[in-house]
């Protein structure tokens, strides 16, 4: 049966346009502008949805976001809330945790079994025999409450997208009603930028769903945001919180290539407009589908044309009640009777499953109908003016929690329905000045603003429960029984009320049941509602998606000028950080033996890169390094280590001094901005007055290591102004000059693999120019690039330790095997004092090299050391099969007791069980004297 | 095969068609779009590291916070050059990548003098930068940066340095010919990430790729 009512004044629907779309698989009629619940109303539709706990058919309540009664699942996204989210052409729409169907569901058995499913019950029930659990936890799982996640068709045309901006906007209005817009008009006339969020599809607030005076009021209200330059009107947006220095989230929905996109802003001026919500009334009955507010009935009829029922009892205690139920008889809703509560009329209980049946009232009478209204009061949304530092009182009067405005902080104002009450002129006009002065105080204008004149507060009868007990949170099914026998078990304050009997907390979060909760604990416990107090609202003010919070996707990553090199070459990609490094081509052993034996070729990009200029980069080198840089001249290398003021290794590298007053330091790759920080660290802070500029320089250059015994042959065919042959350019030493006709190139001859090597470092633009150029003039001497895991290989059979795999945030120089590097002699340097006092220590870990008994086998990284008496002892840092020597080879951090050469250790393998290792004379167990690195 | 002729490359992929420019790999795309990103790269950028307030500072003549365009004689490709200053003490001077060299050389020897330490480092190649142009190109950053781009707080040649798309960046306003606009510059490495991430940030304003011209600044 269609309760599409003829065109209203206000209609936001489409009637151009039908369409249609799926409820539980049915087709169902709707205009554009309906939201899926006035859409189903339309049709008849009174039930919606079942209940948490009771599975009791629930229909409309509000109408609105916080709608209780209509959350659905739209495609794969579940809980949508029905009465907000418009309907669209092809939607398909489906009840939640309802089975078999919404009309049947199997589940209301539960209220059966209500008794044993009072407030609090899952404190006290399925605790034992705690062997249970796993059954309990089934059960329990079969009434969780909600939608489906996956495993329905969607709809969407690929995955739900998200994003953020970030916003800073003068004045933040929160609240698109008529003080809102008013507020914004006014902030915008005085010069400041504004932003307008507005929960509700359209601006307007009440205005939409009132008479022909507030339509009229509307349309000039929205002419005037339109006309007014600087107002940006974020509707379908809602503001989730509000943070230390005005710092506002806001989430805004409805965008055409994004489905929620969370505005960051930070607003020198925020306005809460966010007008009063109106609250349900607590009776026996007031849950059954057809009990609705005002607000709803109202929304209903004048935004969506819908006729709420056929037959109608309206309980009124204010002007918004009365004006329903004129709402009502305009549009052939047979009003059969106004229970006026001014008067002291009431509604005891309505009766009825599916649908409202008969309302009994507080004389006694019963009066069938179909759809009872209620308007019983409102409370104040302060949920953001609490965030900022407010606390609510409780005004009797006007039977509300309100804000003090002159309370709050400076960059926080209020105006509207959150503080008090007016004609839409007087709500308008407190709007606009509080916008006026919230650009004022925007500008940090220090002139003394005219103080805005308070509106004026409405008496209200309170009126919050009737005779009988009905239920408070209808998203948790909690009703006030429950919260009476909270009260007799102990939980005698709204806050411990609220935790003990979940009141409060479902997806309303609050909005239509907090003063209702606070006044049924004053009426359990005989104090005041003023004495109780509230609850604390804190963000988000509504549900986010975690989607919105994380926004895009955002991994940033470094390549390297070979990027596309490697790829194209079927490198297996590594993750170091944020650079992607190959790790290998396909063959890491035939790539460490091709180095060992001819020449090959590796991308070290990454590595740290810092330019150091000025006449005190040898104190600065000095200072930390464990080592001595005094006397390093123009056109050597030196190796060296950082150690941090506890004594612990934090970093190593080669520096090397291209001029008198001008080096080059290389750094870990993953330590290179944390060397660069240390470094200013101490020039800035400990050192102001040394003269030395620290300039990263890790990616102006590529980074290429040319290793193996033919790679002087290979760099001969390219370098075009340097002598490399042995005597000229010798271990340890470093050149400037032209590489493949590239200028600017610097050139240093070290080794990390163990192998005659040369570091080439090329102006980052031409990197893979020369990086091709050497593979091709090379081809004859058998060059081939090698990776990441090669280059392990080569390090590990040399004992070259990796800081960081090899140590750890405990491990000292000393424990390090880099005794020979620190100079204790030098006058000071970082970790000294530290050093020191662990030369003298007894104990202590120390880096070692390991050989497996089992010449095959080759222990996992991370394995557990045993001595002899079966404690454990050391660990394993590094692990390899080595092809140059066809046995494993490791270093391992151990207790100093167990670290001479030739002992004997156990180790504890992944697979539970053991193997013997032994500790060998040198780290390095390939060409451990260095002739092939010194060639 | 290795080219022969020695050519640089940017680390942001250029969109087809490709051509040399000034030695530099660039996209040969031009666009009429309100909105575009035009990878500057092949711009020379030399570093200068010096005292805030001294000697070389008054030489540059662009405090900290600021952007501006010089008349330098810096050599045959003498012309505009851009010096911004986005950190106390660093400025980085924008040429068009033929006057590197005599950039270089320029500031070389024009704070030789200077009473006090001066670094010149050429970081050409170390920097990918990147323009983007046209009125909505405030609401494509604030996607993805957190600075306030009003005209009160950031106008025209403000320079600053902020996260980017969650990379460290340079920002400064350079609008051009009363065209809101922005240069964008991280580290190498970074490059391609940061292009990626502003082109998927500004779908929605129908940004559009731009080829780099000469002279570029």
């Amino acid at each position: 049966m269609s309760m599409r009512l003829g065109p209203q004044p206000g209609e936001v629907i489409d009637r151009r346009a039908e369409f249609t779309f799926s409820w539980n698989g049915r087709p169902s009629p709707a205009y554009p502008g309906d939201t899926i619940a006035s859409a189903l109303a339309s049709c008849g539709v009174r039930v919606f949805s079942r209940s948490f706990k009771y599975h009791r058919p629930r229909g409309l309540l509000t109408a609105s976001f916080i709608d209780p009664g209509c959350m659905v699942q739209v495609g794969d996204e579940p809980n949508v809330r029905g009465a907000h989210r418009l309907v669209a052409p092809g939607m398909e729409v489906r009840s939640q945790d309802a089975w078999p169907a919404l009309s049947l569901d199997v589940k209301a058995v539960n209220e059966l079994a209500r008794r044993a499913l009072p407030a609090g019950f899952y404190y006290k029930t399925f605790m034992s025999p705690s062997w249970l659990w796993p059954a309990y936890e089934r059960v329990l799982e079969r009434f969780a409450h909600g939608g489906v996640v996956g495993g329905v068709e969607s709809e969407r045309d690929g995955p739900a997208r998200y994003d953020k901006r970030h916003a800073h906007p003068d004045v933040l209005v929160a609240g698109g009603g008529p003080a809102g817009m008013a507020a914004a008009v006014a902030a915008a006339g005085a010069g400041a930028s504004v932003m307008l969020v507005e929960e509700e599809h359209q601006l307007g607030g009440h205005l939409r769903w009132g008479g022909k005076p507030d339509l009229v009021a509307l349309h000039e209200l929205r002419e005037l945001v339109e006309s007014t330059p600087g107002i940006e009107v974020l509707t379908d947006s809602v503001v989730l919180g509000r943070y230390d220095g005005n710092w506002v989230s806001v989430l805004q929905r409805g965008l055409p290539h994004v489905d929620e996109r969370l505005v960051k802003a930070r607003a020198k001026s925020l306005v809460v407009a966010a007008g009063l919500i109106e609250r349900p009334y607590v009776f026996a009955g007031n849950d059954v589908p057809g009990v609705m507010l005002s607000t709803a009935v109202r929304r209903l009829v004048n935004l969506h044309a819908v006729k709420p029922g056929h037959r109608a009892v309206v309980l009124t205690s204010n002007a918004d009640g009365d004006a329903a139920a004129e709402d009502l008889d305009r549009v052939g809703v047979e009003v059969v009777h106004v229970e006026d509560a001014r008067r002291g009329g009431d509604v005891v209980r309505v009766r009825g499953r599916g649908q409202v049946r008969e309302v009994e009232l507080g004389d006694g009478r019963k009066v069938p109908c179909d759809l009872v209204v209620t308007a019983t009061g409102w409370t104040a949304a302060v949920s953001l003016l609490t965030m900022a530092g407010n606390r609510p009182r409780y005004d009797a009067t006007a039977a509300r929690f309100r804000t003090d405005p002159t309370m709050l902080p400076a960059d926080v104002l209020a105006t509207g329905g959150v503080v008090g009450d007016g004609t839409c002129e007087e709500l308008a006009a407190h709007g606009a000045a509080t916008g006026e002065e919230a650009a004022r105080r925007a500008a940090k204008d220090a002139a003394v603003g005219a103080a805005v004149s308070p509106l004026s507060v409405e008496p209200h009868p309170e009126i919050f429960r009737g005779c009988t007990h009905g239920i408070v949170d209808f998203s948790e099914d909690v009703s006030s029984k429950d919260l009476f026998t909270a009260v007799e078990e102990g939980y005698r304050s709204a806050e411990l009320a609220k935790r003990y009997t979940t009141a409060t907390m479902g997806p309303a979060q609050g909005k239509l049941e907090t003063v209702n909760v606070v006044a049924i604990v004053a009426e359990a416990t005989g104090q005041t509602i003023a004495e109780t107090g509230t609850t604390t609202w804190r963000p988000p003010y509504a549900p986010v998606t975690l989607g919105a919070l994380a926004g895009r996707p955002r991994e940033p990553r470094r390549l390297s000028p070979m990027a596309s090199w490697h790829e194209r070459h079927g490198a297996v990609p590594l993750l170091a950080s944020a650079w992607i490094r190959p790790d290998h081509y396909g063959d890491p052993a035939g790539e460490a033996a091709a180095v060992r034996d001819g020449v090959g070729v590796i991308d070290v990009t990454p590595i740290g890169k810092l330019d150091l200029r000025g006449p005190d980069v040898a104190r600065l080198l000095n200072l930390v390094y464990v080592n001595k840089w005094s006397k390093l001249e123009v056109g050597r290398v030196r190796y060296g280590v950082m150690c941090g003021d506890d004594g612990v290794v934090i970093d190593d590298g080669v520096t090397g001094r291209l001029g008198d007053e001008h080096y080059l330091m290389s750094t870990t790759s993953s330590g290179a901005a944390a060397v660069w920080e240390w470094l200013e660290s101490w020039l800035q802070t400990e050192r102001p007055h040394w003269q030395v500029h620290v300039t990263p320089v890790t990616t102006a250059y590529a980074s290429i290591n040319l290793a193996g015994p033919r790679s002087r042959e290979l760099l001969q065919r390219v370098v075009e102004d340097i002598d490399v042959d042995a005597d000229a350019f010798p271990y340890m030493h470093v050149r400037t000059g032209r590489l493949a006709g590239v200028d600017g190139c610097v050139l240093w001859r070290i080794g990390f693999t163990g192998e005659l090597s040369f570091e080439l470092h090329v102006p980052a633009g031409y990197g893979l120019h020369v990086w091709e150029t050497l593979l091709e003039r090379g081809g004859d001497l058998g060059v081939r690039a090698f990776g990441v895991e090669a280059q392990r290989i080569l390090r590990l059979e040399k004992g070259h330790l990796i800081v960081g795999q090899d140590t750890d945030g405990l491990t000292k120089a000393q424990g390090a095997a880099l005794d020979g590097l620190v100079k204790l002699d030098k006058e000071d340097f970082a970790g000294l004092p530290e050093l020191v006092w662990q030369e003298d220590l007894p104990d202590g870990a120390r880096l070692v090299g390991l050989r497996t008994t089992s010449p095959s086998l080759v222990p996992a990284e991370g394995s557990q050391l045993l001595d002899a008496a079966g404690l454990i002892c050391g660990r394993i840092t590094s692990s390899r099969l080595s092809p140059a020597l066809g046995r494993s080879v490791c270093l391992a951090q151990v207790d100093l007791s167990v670290a001479e050469p030739g002992r004997e250790l156990t180790v504890r393998l992944v697979d539970g069980g053991a193997a013997t290792a032994v500790v060998t004379d040198q780290l390095a167990q390939v060409d451990p004297e260095g002739v092939r690195l010194r060639g | 095969m290795a080219e022969t002729v020695v050519r640089a490359r940017s680390p942001i992929e250029p969109p087809p068609p490709v051509v040399v420019v000034a030695g530099w790999e660039v996209s040969a795309r031009r666009s009429s779009a309100e909105l575009t990103i035009t990878d500057h790269t092949p711009l020379a950028k030399v570093a200068v590291k010096a005292t805030w307030d001294g000697p070389v500072a008054e030489t540059l003549g662009v405090r900290f916070g600021h952007a501006r365009r010089q008349e330098w004689p810096t050599g045959e490709s003498s012309g505009s050059v851009l010096v911004t200053a986005s950190a106390p003490g660093e400025w980085l001077v924008l040429a068009p990548p033929a006057a590197r060299a005599s950039l270089v050389t320029w500031l070389e020897k024009t704070t030789e003098n200077a009473d006090e330490l001066v670094s010149v480092i050429d970081l050409t190649h170390g920097r990918a930068l990147m323009r983007i142009a046209g009125a909505s190109s405030a609401d494509l950053l604030a996607k993805e940066c957190g600075l306030d781009l009003s005209e009160a707080s950031c106008p025209d040649g403000s320079a600053l340095r902020s996260a980017v798309a969650g990379v460290a960046a340079d920002l400064i306003r350079d609008d051009l010919g009363g065209i809101r606009s922005y240069l964008v510059h991280c580290e190498r490495s970074a490059g391609q990430y940061l292009s990626s991430s502003l082109l998927d940030a500004g779908l929605e304003f129908g940004v559009e790729v731009a080829g780099f011209e000469l002279p570029g600044i």
